[in-house]
């Protein structure tokens, strides 16, 4: 080993340790100050917090200018929001639920609420906010928000969910006048004989697109209505104690089977490119409200909104979307709400809806819009949720496993796999999450 | 003195293996959920009865299993083959060395994205259209991430695409820490090619193949992120895995205990490969 030169051995033994224990110095001088900065003063309870799903740019960046023109109004009260993402949305505010770490003021997706109201997350709103509001509101956002007759949430808006239909394509099949009412809805069996027609003059033979790659909570959305539409449901709601002989029974099955039906025959296109209704590949789209502007602007006049078919008890179609509570961890529960009126107010309720498309939640911002009044090109939407042909997602703490269950059942009877097995182990499987959860009792007073 | 320098190492592993596998453990036999304000219970082995009983569960031990079948002597081979071609002199080996080597770097999730347009359903989907050229047109084209025979090929070719670069680099680098005396001296014997590869170069790369097998072994023990984006468990569990089983179970269905078990049950049975695996091939190692 060769001789350290002189300068080396300098550095090495004198300089060197001197500059490490001044680098020492500073990094512990830096955290001080850092942990003096952000000591900061007791919150004066002035501040809310508000956690929001980051969903299309637009929505966010309309709900933070609501937010900013808020603050600006009440100086003496700031509101902050913070954005999640939304394929983890639901994850996250669990696992923050459990470390009770939860924000004053909470945006959740709709059929969530029951689950957060059964472990005691929510606050009722019935004192809080208004009846004049309450009463303005969609009777689908009412029912979507309500658990055990309480009021827990109010949403801003609400989903819309229906067939696109190429107008052009549909009158060459035969079928001149389309309904423009859930009460004139397509019966099943004219529906299938619609789609073998347009499949005739169709290249692929692919004419119907069903949205197989949307991830999962689509299919308990889109596809549940089927079998409410044909008399079954996805549990007995008359106590959300069993699925069986609901989800599985003579009805749900004969709907699954005419779906799976229309699959076996090549009518339905994967879309695993979404784009199979803009490209001109298929002639009906089952899809909501979010894909109004691509649709008009990919086919304008073409483009007709109709009613899902009839199963047999009339249309049925989805609704819920993401609704605003107040957790229980909330200090000042009466600012909340002002914030929460001030959201369902009519002008924040149509900049929102002009943003993601959705309906309007409350009647005078319904009345004020250009695409959801009478006579707009999506008042079908307003007619579904607030005259009875939307059915609310069931309203149980336990809807997360029945999402899971159908859409596992769904996966299967989508590769042709016998549609009453596929029914019945999803059937089990709620069922002995029901019983696993002592049929979700009520543990504490609402 | 050595366990002193040895604690950070042993405290981590403690702190991030140890305690979670033990706690997991203890999960497994109560009935935790996801957010629920119901008691906690003690059930004993009532999960484990519960998810062997299964039919998803145990469906996704036997896909894990026949995965690491396929997967692992594929994967290696064909790592080995491409070692072998770029341990060559030839101008570019640089070049195909990184292109090998590529798909490694891009993010799992962003490969099973790409492949899911790939394997895109119908004559224009891009492997179809290919298997089409290829066959000369006897190929039928296939949706081939809902069809229950080719949903778990499917992810195995994605895996293997991406993860042969790494291996290969490794097995690289232990060919050139082959002494070239070794391969002189086979030459003046008399062998031919066929022959320095079995007696010089596997007996020489010995170690590092082992390794590499070890490692893929454990890797394909944990697959998910295809299954997740690629085909959520398959056509009636046709590529559904112990991991996105327990992930489902979790995180799904809030059902943690169940998810618990799973992972517990995982864990016993990559342990038990892998001590197989020591048994029957153990790493020569020099003693100084």
């Amino acid at each position: 080993m060769p001789r350290l030169t002189r300068y080396t051995e300098c550095v090495v033994t004198r300089i060197r340790p001197v500059c490490s224990f001044g680098l020492v110095l500073l990094f512990a001088f830096l955290v001080a100050c850092q942990r003096e900065e952000t000591a900061q003063p007791e919150s004066s309870g002035a501040t809310l917090t508000v956690w929001a799903h980051a969903g299309q740019s637009s929505e966010r960046e309309t709900l933070a200018q609501h937010v900013t023109r808020f603050n600006q109004a009440h100086p003496e009260l700031q509101v902050e929001v913070t954005f999640i993402p939304e394929r983890s949305y639901n994850a996250q505010v669990q696992a923050a639920a459990i470390a009770g770490e939860l924000p004053d003021i909470l945006e959740f997706d709709g059929p969530y609420l029951y689950n957060y109201v059964w472990q005691e997350h929510l606050i009722a709103l019935e004192g809080l906010v208004s009846a004049e509001l309450q009463n303005d509101l969609l009777p689908s956002v009412r029912a979507q928000g309500t658990y055990r007759g309480r009021l827990y949430g109010v949403g801003m808006f609400d989903s819309g969910l229906a067939l696109y239909a190429r107008r052009s394509l549909v009158r060459q099949a035969g079928v001149a006048q389309l309904p423009t009412h859930p009460a004139q809805a397509w019966t099943v069996e004219e529906f299938s004989h619609l789609l073998r027609e347009l499949g005739g003059n169709d290249a692929d033979g692919a004419v119907l697109d069903l949205k197989f790659n949307y991830p999962d909570e689509w299919f308990a959305y889109a596809f549940s209505p089927i079998i409410q539409s044909a008399g079954g449901d996805l549990i007995s709601r008359d106590g959300y104690q069993s699925a069986d002989g609901t989800l599985n029974g003579t009805q749900a099955v004969a709907a699954m089977r005419a779906l799976q039906d229309w699959i076996g025959k090549g009518l339905v296109d994967a879309n695993v490119d979404d784009a199979a209704f803009t490209s001109g590949r298929v002639a009906l789209s089952w899809a909501g409200h979010w894909e109004y502007p691509r649709y008009k602007a990919a086919w304008g006049d073409d483009l007709a909104l109709v009613p899902l078919p009839d199963f047999g008890r009339g249309s049925r179609t989805g609704q819920g979307s993401w609704v605003w509570g107040v957790t229980r961890y909330c200090r000042q529960p009466r600012v909340a709400a002002d914030f929460l009126e001030y959201l369902l107010a009519p002008e924040q309720v149509l900049a929102m809806s002009d943003s993601n498309g959705a309906v309007p939640a409350t009647g005078t911002a319904i009345q004020r819009s250009p695409l959801y009044r009478e006579g707009g090109p999506l008042h079908l939407f307003v007619v579904q949720l607030s005259e009875g042909y939307a059915v609310p997602r069931p309203q149980t703490p336990g809807y997360p496993v029945i999402s899971n269950a159908f859409r596992r059942a769904f996966a299967d009877i989508r590769t042709m796999a016998d549609v009453q097995a596929a029914l019945d182990r999803a059937v089990e499987m709620i069922d002995r999450d029901v019983r696993d959860n002592r049929g979700y009792p009520v543990v504490a007073p609402p | 003195m050595g366990l002193l320098f040895a604690a950070p190492a042993l405290v981590g592993l403690l702190v991030f293996v140890a305690i979670p596998f033990a706690l997991a453990l203890i999960l497994a036999l109560t009935n935790l959920r996801l957010g629920s304000p119901l008691p906690l219970e003690f059930m004993g082995v009532e999960q484990f009865r519960r998810i062997f009983a299964d039919a998803a569960f145990t469906r996704a031990l036997w896909n894990n299993a026949l995965f690491a079948l396929v997967v692992v002597p594929l994967q290696t081979g064909l790592a080995l083959g491409l070692a072998l071609l770029l341990h060559q002199n030839f101008r570019g080996r640089i070049l195909f060395r990184t292109l090998f080597f590529m798909p490694v770097v891009f993010p799992l999730s962003l490969v099973a994205v790409v492949w899911t347009l790939i394997y895109a359903p119908g004559p224009s989907g891009m492997m179809n259209s290919f298997l089409t050229v290829v066959s000369f047109g006897a190929w039928e084209p296939r949706d081939f991430l809902h069809d229950p025979l080719f949903a778990l090929p499917a992810i195995m070719v994605t895996s293997i695409w991406q993860g042969t670069g790494f291996q290969m680099l490794i097995l690289l680098a232990g060919l050139q820490a082959i002494p070239e005396e070794l391969y002189e001296a086979a030459r003046i014997d008399g062998a031919g090619h066929l022959g320095t590869f079995l007696h010089v170069t596997i007996p020489q790369l010995r170690n590092t193949l082992i390794f590499v097998v070890l490692v893929t072994t454990i890797l394909a023990f944990r697959l998910f992120d295809q299954v997740q984006i690629m085909t959520q468990g398959g056509p009636r569990n046709a590529s559904t895995t112990v991991m996105f089983e327990a992930v489902q179970a979790a995180f799904s269905r809030q059902q943690v205990a169940a998810g618990a078990a799973m992972s517990v049950v995982l864990f016993v049975v990559v342990l038990a490969v892998t001590m197989v695996q020591q048994r029957f091939a153990r790493q020569e190692r020099e003693i100084q």
